[in-house]
């Protein structure tokens, strides 16, 4: 066997044992049980419940994440200032951080002991056991996905196209938003989705924040674990949807998102 | 009038310059890459902040450093065209030049951009996008962009070099027209001094971060102060030593001959002359005439510019001469073969090293 | 240039066979002690790891949880050794299924209202009645949740429908509601007397009355299908009336039943 064709098939190899091992568990959910009875295990109150209040808070902690994270990652891209490099990389903290920490971590901030615990409920502002809470919690996990994502889109933008906006009059706030964010829209887009997915899945940080309560706390992967240990079907069932839906999601995002290969002319 | 005065830290050196540009003189930068040229430009522009800079846009203070005066870009009314144009890719190019057009309503917007596409003759590709536009197109985009605002300076970074030779030329002469009729300051940036010759009034010579000559054209390939401008200029540069002979100066050229000058001049020099001062004969053909210069050498090419030919020679250095078509041809020139290149003493210029 | 790829190779199968040895079943050699899987109720983790550094003939390893996630592993085919369980239904169950062997009581517990230390808003049952006040219980399905639905099941229908609604989060077991506790989230909740030892004086219990207090029964099994059943007998005997016994009363809970 040629270098080449010997190489070649290392990769191949590669490939093949990365794709069997992801795609396995998610082949088994679906075909542990028919589909009959994953469609039977769907009907129930407490399921619909879990996927609505997932949906619900995942979106509202997207809408959160966009309106916060891409003016930060517009001032992180375009603005060289001391401590960018801190700021960045405390954007990124939540990255390495384990969800169940993560909720520690809100809980002593932001908990009724709390840092904030004191400012909060003068506010009248209730966090752990409310939906807020779950909100919270998500936009503090999925936010890296998404900053991570808009910073690499708008640094890749040709500078000099910005300077070609600030020639031509238009101040920072324009250049933003009729050069910055039509140019990175496709980084956007796909930050913004790995941000869902992220959220979609959030289980450590929700359950130790905002604890777990059907209809306002127990999202999906919440109502999953609690499923579990009694109706598996019901679990599996759920799961399914779950992974369905995220699967969905990316696959929407994908040509938005590029998928150019390197050195295209050779497959 | 445009006044510029700058200090900036720029890699190995320090960029230290100043210009000023009347309201309808345009002014051409020239100078190898990495010379600072397009720094200054980005400084006029407010698009670099120097360590030290002045800048003045007829009775407007755009920059002082020392006085903490620093208007952004938007508030300066520059007409920058980028060396890669900078055009929006996702509008179209009546949108493009519609940018910098605020206040107005989006009808009058539209309507001054297609005006102002139509003067540059690209009514037609109004609704097109960038990536669908051939180079020469896109060039006149980005002009029709910049001058849209009515600008008070009028900036051009390299606004040819991006082109292809056919298309060159043409641009050249709308280039020439439009600066003429723009009646503002105008800054070329080129590294190439036929296009600085063709487009300026003066031209301003910087190398390493300091302007070494401003002229017109014709001084600064008539006098140029130091061999880098002599060669930037077209010019044959022969290095060597002087010393006095007679009433001339005679040079020891590195790698053998020497040549007589009028000039006075003695230690290092280079010696320069016109390739257009520069006579050929064939070897045969001998003349005894000590005021001539004569230099063996040998021809490595031969290349036809318009009515006059240019022909690359290597003597004791590189050397070049023009001739006409019809001299060339009568002396059957072609690479390899050997000739004597012949040059009057006034003809050679000394400068020092 | 041409050992560079060898070199790779080497390190990759180096690589996967330390993987594949770590999961291994690896009794070890002469010498080196058998492993020991234990599957234990959350309440349990103090006294098990107490015991588990006393036991001799093999190195226990645990996995604490609710105790109901842990009888549905085992019923998708995990095999532990041992499986200890917050209640008597749960490994009966499993017994009755064929997959453990015939399951012993080895503790007893009790359940209390517990409470913040400092501040807290409640001070008896009657005060988790009023609208407001913030409960977190354990999910119905986990041992420590069905004892607190039994209590409040014996209280009048209108008090019991009260507090019920003051149920903020019912959680997998009862490791969340001591922690929800501990931060001042939760104005009370039900955990086992143990777990309120264990918090080191966070959390303060108050004493359900007798009447109330449901019939808290720990009960063990080894299970079918085990690597060490030996050990696992020797473990759960221990448990019975040995270090692991004597570990759990150090914990606070009440002796196993003669």
């Amino acid at each position: 066997m040629s270098r080449g064709a010997a190489f070649t098939a290392l990769l191949t190899a590669a490939l093949a044992v990365v794709l069997t091992f992801l795609a396995l568990p998610l082949v088994a959910i679906f075909l542990d049980v028919g589909p009959g009875r994953l469609v039977a295990s769907l009907d129930d109150q407490g399921s619909v419940e879990a996927l609505v209040l997932s949906l619900r808070v995942t979106l509202v902690a997207l809408a959160v994440i966009v309106a916060l994270g891409t003016p930060t990652a517009w001032l992180l891209a375009t603005r060289s200032f001391r401590g960018r490099t801190l700021a960045i990389t405390l954007v990124e903290l939540p990255l390495v951080v384990p969800p169940a920490v993560a909720g520690i971590g809100l809980l002593a901030a932001l908990g009724p002991r709390g840092l904030l615990g004191p400012a909060l409920d003068r506010a009248g502002v209730e966090l752990v056991f409310q939906t807020a809470g779950v909100v919270v919690a998500l936009v503090f996990v999925a936010s890296p996905f998404y900053i991570r994502q808009a910073l690499a889109a708008f640094t890749a933008l040709d500078p000099t196209v910005i300077e070609a906006s600030r020639t031509l009059g238009a101040g920072d706030a324009r250049t933003f938003a009729r050069v910055g964010l039509p140019g990175a829209r496709a980084g956007l887009v796909a930050g913004g989705a790995l941000a869902w997915g992220r959220a979609l899945g959030e289980f450590g940080a929700t359950l130790v924040f905002a604890g777990s309560l059907g209809g306002v706390t127990q999202t999906a992967p919440l109502a999953i674990y609690g499923r579990f240990a009694d109706d598996f079907t019901g679990a599996l069932a759920l799961s399914a949807v779950l992974v369905a839906v995220s699967g969905a999601i990316l696959l929407a995002v994908k040509p938005a998102g590029g998928g150019r290969v390197l050195g295209d002319a050779r497959a | 009038m445009l006044a510029l005065d700058a200090r900036a830290r720029l890699g190995d050196f320090d960029l230290d310059a100043a210009l000023a540009v009347p309201g309808g003189e345009c002014l051409a930068l020239v100078g190898p890459s990495g010379a600072g040229k397009s720094t200054l430009l980005r400084v006029a522009a407010g698009l670099l902040r120097p360590q030290y800079g002045v800048v003045r846009c007829g009775d407007q203070l755009w920059l002082d450093t020392a006085g903490g005066v620093d208007l952004p870009p938007d508030r300066r009314r520059v007409g920058f065209l980028f060396q890669d144009y900078a055009l929006f890719g996702h509008l179209s190019a009546w949108r493009n030049v519609a940018y910098g057009l605020a206040g107005s309503g989006r009808a009058e917007r539209r309507r001054r951009a297609h005006e102002l596409l139509e003067r540059f003759d690209l009514l037609d590709r109004a609704d097109a996008r960038p990536a669908t536009l051939s180079g020469g197109e896109r060039q006149r985009v980005a002009l029709a962009r910049a001058l849209a605002r009515d600008p008070a300076v009028l900036l051009l970074d390299e606004p040819l070099s991006a082109l292809d030779a056919s298309t060159r030329s043409r641009a050249s002469r709308e280039l020439l027209e439009l600066i003429g009729t723009a009646r503002v300051p105008t800054v070329v940036v080129t590294h190439d001094f036929e296009q600085a010759a063709l487009l300026a009034d003066r031209i301003a010579v910087l190398a390493s971060g300091a302007i070494v000559q401003t002229g017109t054209a014709s001084e600064l390939a008539a006098r140029p102060r130091s061999a880098f401008v002599a060669d930037l200029t077209g010019a044959v540069v022969l290095l060597g030593t002087a010393g006095r002979d007679g009433d001339l100066t005679r040079v020891d050229l590195e790698g053998g001959g020497s040549v007589a000058s009028t000039d006075e001049a003695t230690g290092p020099v280079a010696a320069t002359v016109h390739p257009w001062e520069v006579t050929l004969e064939r070897e045969a053909a001998r003349h005894e005439d000590s005021a001539r210069n004569r230099l063996g050498v040998e021809v490595t090419s031969v290349t036809t510019v318009g009515n006059r030919v240019r022909v690359g020679l290597l003597g004791p250095q590189p050397m070049a001469a023009e001739l006409t078509g019809a001299a060339a041809a009568g002396l059957a020139l072609a690479p390899g073969v050997r000739a004597v290149a012949v040059f009057k003493a006034t003809a050679t210029r000394l400068v020092n090293r | 240039m041409k050992t560079r790829p060898a070199a790779a190779a080497t390190a990759l199968a180096l690589l996967v066979g330390g993987a594949a040895g770590c999961g291994a079943n690896d009794n070890g050699g002469a010498g080196s002690k058998p492993r020991l899987t234990v599957s234990a109720a959350t309440s349990l983790k103090r006294a098990f790891t107490a015991y588990g550094g006393d036991f001799r003939s093999a190195q226990a390893r645990f996995s604490f949880a609710g105790s109901d996630e842990l009888a549905a592993q085992i019923r998708q085919g995990v095999r532990p050794d041992v499986f200890a369980a917050a209640n008597t239904k749960l490994p009966d169950q499993l017994h009755r299924e064929g997959l453990v062997g015939r399951p012993v009581v080895f503790a007893g517990n009790r359940l209390v209202l517990a409470v913040p230390a400092h501040g807290a808003r409640v001070r008896s049952l009657a005060d988790l009645a009023p609208h407001g006040i913030k409960l977190a219980v354990g999910a119905p399905g986990v041992p420590v949740g069905s004892y607190t639905r039994e209590v409040l099941g014996r209280l009048p229908a209108g008090e019991s429908k009260a507090i019920l609604a003051n149920v903020r989060s019912n959680e997998p077991d009862v490791a969340g509601v001591v922690g929800k506790l501990g931060q001042g989230a939760a104005d009370a909740g039900f955990v086992y007397v143990t777990d309120v030892v264990a918090t080191r004086g966070r959390v303060r219990s108050i004493e359900l009355p007798k009447a109330l207090q449901p019939d808290v029964r720990y009960g063990a099994a080894v299970v079918r299908g085990a690597k060490q059943p030996t050990q696992a007998r020797a473990f759960v005997r221990g448990l019975r009336g040995g270090q692991g016994q004597k570990a759990l009363l150090r914990a606070g809970f009440e002796p196993a039943p003669k």
